[in-house]
């Protein structure tokens, strides 16, 4: 069983990477991007036995995400 | 013959500011601190704990957090709830706030700059243990160089540091105006070091260790160590 735990930047909080990226993409030419925000996300394997939920959750609010910065979003694929 | 007091400098895989520190500190107050590896689990004893600065783990993840996770970070917690002076230097800053022992949070520069120069502060409190033979208001000038040193914290809980007078040191110019202008990262109201409520563990991005000698780019860092003299 694989647990995918999604992490990105709280609204208002400055992503000078994101903020880059987007200045990048009308540095190309191309003129249709408002927005952009940037994440990332971890694969997490488990057994298959259990119901690991609950430590997933730990390990994302405990490790993964800083809570004052961060969302974080588990889904099982 | 009254016990020598006791000095410990944490260590990380990737700190790099450990023996600047140790220097530092046997300089400015006489006493030589010892190592923690920070896979330590049981520190017997200490008076002061002092987190250097550096890159812990490769900065993986978010600075400072896998840090949090070694052991010996738990003695510290441990220590700090005992009252044990607690200082994060940089990096050690980053570690304070990831394990909780401080608030906000440390996010990287707004200008997307590695920022490597030297700062002006201002004292914000100088009643603290750390701070006390500082003049309120007093500016010093140490060195910085960080990424992510953009402090962070919600505006009610900002609030809450500030009334509680946690604010220990701001970014500033020569004369102490502290504005825009002179914030090298984006940290909200130019934080630059902030106490814990009950003022025994402190956390600021500029480097005073690198500030202690004729061939660095100021001393004023020897006047930051001579201050933690009453506490050893």
């Amino acid at each position: 069983m694989i647990f995918r735990v999604y992490v990105n930047f709280k609204d208002g909080i400055l992503d000078p990477e994101a903020e880059a990226i987007k200045q990048t993409i009308a540095n190309m030419g191309l003129k249709s991007v408002k927005n952009l925000v940037k994440g990332k996300f971890f694969d997490i394997e488990v057994g298959d036995k259990k119901n690991h939920l609950s430590e997933i959750e730990k390990i994302s609010k405990d490790l993964l995400a800083n809570p004052i910065i961060e969302n974080f979003k588990i889904v099982k694929k | 013959m009254l016990k020598e007091k006791k000095i410990s400098i944490v260590i990380f895989p990737g700190s790099n500011c450990d023996r600047d520190l140790f220097v530092a500190l046997e300089k400015c107050l006489g006493t030589k601190p010892e190592f923690i590896w920070h896979n330590c689990s049981h520190i017997k004893s200490t008076d002061m704990i002092l987190i250097p600065g550096g890159f812990s783990f490769g900065d993986y993840l978010r600075a400072g957090i896998i840090a949090t996770k070694s052991p010996a970070i738990r003695e510290v917690i441990r220590f700090s709830k005992k009252g044990v002076p607690i200082i994060g230097i940089c990096n050690g800053f980053q570690i304070l706030i990831e394990c909780g022992l401080l608030e906000g949070a440390l996010i990287k520069n707004s200008n997307q700059l590695f920022k490597c120069e030297k700062v002006n502060l201002k004292v914000i409190n100088n009643k603290t243990i750390f701070t006390k033979n500082y003049k309120l208001s007093e500016i010093i000038s140490l060195p910085i160089a960080h990424s992510q040193g953009n402090y962070f914290i919600k505006p009610d809980k900002l609030k809450k540091i500030e009334d509680n007078d946690q604010i220990i040191f701001k970014y500033s110019s020569d004369f102490g105006d502290v504005t825009e202008k002179y914030n090298p990262n984006g940290s909200v109201n130019n934080i630059a070091g902030i106490s814990n409520k009950k003022k025994n563990v402190i956390g600021l991005m500029p480097h005073p260790e690198r500030a202690i000698e004729n061939f660095h780019n100021g001393i004023d860092g020897i006047k930051f160590f001579k201050n933690l003299k009453d506490l050893i």
